[in-house]
C-alpha cells in the first residue's frame, strides 16, 4: 500500500507524517506551499512551491494525476482539506473516509459520527481511497533523514476567482494543533473585551484564542475561532472555557483535550460535569487575575 | 435530476448532522466539473457568477465564480424567516414529488461496529484562582 500526504504548508506537513507514521507505511508528502520538508521520514517531497493555495477546482484538476498512482491519500480534516479533497475524490471516483481519529489497518479506521456522540469503525471495501484525519489523534512524529525532493509543475485549469481573502495575524499558534486553548462565550460582552479578557490569558499562557458558537453568531469573536461540531475540533494539553454553559455541539469539540478546567458563575453549567477544573467565579475577575500571576 | 432540472445553482448544507462527512457537495461538483464555493457566509448573485464569501482556516475569502456551480452553506448565511401557521398548513398541499435511490451492490465504505467514546467525568470544584494555579502546577500543567 502506497501513502500520499497532501500538506498545504510546511506546519501542515508536520502533522501529516505523524499520521503517516501512525499508518506503519511508508509515505510521500505532496508540500504545496513553503520550503519543503525534508526532516520527516517521507521517502519524498513533492514540492509545487505555490506562492497561495488555489481555489478546490484547480486543486483537484492539477492533482489528480499526482494522487492517481497512489492507494491512499490523506490529508488534515481542516477546513482546506474538507474543502479540496472531496473533490478530488469525486473526480477520481475514489471513496472518502472523513474525520479518521485512529488507524485500525489499511482498510480500517475510526471515526466519530453524530457531533462525537459515537465511534464507527468503518471498513474500506475498494483499493483505493482519500481519507482525512484530525491531528489530535496523531502524536508528533519522530524525525527522520533527509527525503530527497522532486519539483512538480501541474497544469492549473478552473474557473474560479479569488477575490480578497484574510489571512491569520499570526503571533498565536494554530488552534486545531495549539498545547494551550482559551476560549470564551457570550457573557465576555463585545469584541475589545473578548481579546482584552480570553486574548490576554492566552498570550500569557503562549495559547490560542476560541470561541463558541454564540460569540461568533453575537459578532464577539472572528469566525474562524469558533471551537465544535461544525468549527473546530482541538484536543490540547490545556483547555480553559471561560463563560461557557457547555453546549453538546461546543463540548464536542473539546472533549479529546487533557485537562479541561471551566470558569464559570453558573455552578450548574454542563461544562462542569465534564471539566478536570471547575470554578464557579465570574470570568471578569478570575481571568484577570490568572493572567496577572501566570505572567509573574 | 441535475441533467433534468438544468440548474444555475446548487445550494447544499455543508454536512449531514448524522454522519458529519461533510463530501456530498464537493463530489457532485467534480462530477459536474463544475466550480464550487463551500462553508458560505454571504452570496451575491450576478448575470452569470456568484460571488461567494466563504469560511477559511485563517478568516474568510471571496471567491468570484461562474455559473452554473455548487455552494455549501455555512451557520451565519442567513437567519430562516419565521412562518406563520397558516403558511405551514399551505405548504403542506404542494406537490411533493419523491424520488426512488439508486442503490450500488456494495457500500464502498462500510460501518463495522459503534461504540461509545470513553466518556469524560466531572473533575474538582476549586474554590480560588491560586488553587486552580496550583492544581495545574501539581499536574503538570503549568511551568
Amino acid at each position: 500500500m502506497n501513502l500520499l500526504l497532501i500538506a498545504f504548508d510546511a506546519e501542515d506537513a508536520v502533522t501529516c507524517a505523524a499520521f503517516g507514521q501512525a499508518s506503519n507505511h511508508s509515505f510521500d508528502i505532496l508540500q504545496l506551499t513553503g520550503s519543503p520538508a525534508t526532516h520527516l521520514g517521507a521517502g519524498k517531497v513533492i514540492s509545487l512551491d505555490l506562492p497561495s493555495l488555489p481555489p478546490a477546482d484547480y486543486f483537484a484538476a492539477a492533482l489528480k494525476l499526482i494522487a492517481e498512482p497512489y492507494d491512499r491519500v490523506a490529508a488534515v480534516s481542516s477546513m482546506r482539506g474538507k474543502d479540496a479533497l472531496p473533490r478530488l475524490a469525486g473526480l477520481l471516483d475514489w471513496p472518502m473516509i472523513s474525520d479518521i481519529t485512529e488507524i485500525v489497518d489499511e482498510k480500517t479506521f475510526v471515526r466519530p459520527i453524530l457531533a462525537g456522540s459515537i465511534l464507527t469503525k468503518v471498513q474500506l471495501n475498494h483499493p483505493k481511497a482519500f481519507l482525512t484525519f484530525r491531528p489530535a489523534g496523531f502524536p508528533a512524529p519522530n524525525l527522520g533523514g533527509e527525503s530527497q525532493v522532486e519539483s512538480v509543475n501541474p497544469e492549473w485549469i478552473g474557473s474560479s476567482k479569488r477575490l480578497s481573502e484574510s489571512l491569520s495575524e499570526g503571533g498565536r499558534p494554530d488552534l486545531a494543533t495549539a498545547k494551550v486553548v482559551v476560549s470564551g462565550g457570550r457573557p465576555l460582552k463585545d469584541a475589545e473585551t473578548f481579546e482584552k479578557i480570553v486574548g490576554g490569558l492566552a498570550d500569557a499562557l503562549g495559547g490560542a484564542v476560541g470561541a463558541t458558537r454564540a460569540a461568533v453568531d453575537s459578532g464577539i469573536a472572528a469566525n474562524e475561532l469558533q471551537v465544535g461540531q461544525t468549527g473546530k475540533i482541538v484536543a490540547p494539553d490545556l483547555y480553559i472555557a471561560a463563560g461557557i454553559s457547555g453546549s453538546t455541539q461546543h463540548m464536542a469539540g473539546i472533549k479529546d483535550s487533557k485537562i479541561i478546567v471551566a470558569i464559570n458563575t453558573d455552578g450548574d453549567a454542563p461544562i462542569f460535569d465534564i471539566a478536570d477544573y471547575g470554578l464557579v467565579a465570574d470570568l471578569f475577575d478570575a481571568l484577570p487575575e490568572l493572567t496577572q500571576k501566570l505572567q509573574k | 435530476m441535475v441533467k433534468e432540472k438544468n440548474p444555475a445553482v446548487i445550494l447544499m448544507g455543508k454536512q449531514a448532522t448524522d454522519n458529519d462527512n461533510n463530501q456530498t457537495a464537493q463530489m457532485l461538483a467534480a462530477q459536474l466539473d463544475w466550480p464550487q464555493a463551500t462553508f458560505a457566509s454571504k452570496i451575491e448573485f450576478t448575470d452569470d457568477k456568484a460571488n461567494v464569501t466563504r469560511e477559511t482556516d485563517t478568516g474568510e475569502e471571496v471567491l468570484a465564480i461562474p455559473l452554473p456551480c455548487v455552494i455549501t452553506t455555512d451557520l451565519r448565511l442567513n437567519e430562516p424567516r419565521f412562518i406563520p401557521l397558516p403558511g405551514i398548513i399551505k405548504a403542506r398541499s404542494k406537490p411533493l414529488t419523491k424520488l426512488e435511490r439508486q442503490t450500488t451492490d456494495q457500500p464502498r465504505v462500510e460501518v463495522l461496529t459503534y461504540t461509545a467514546p470513553a466518556t469524560r467525568s466531572a473533575g474538582k470544584k476549586v474554590a480560588t484562582v491560586d488553587e486552580l494555579i496550583a492544581e495545574l502546577k501539581s499536574k503538570g500543567a503549568l511551568a
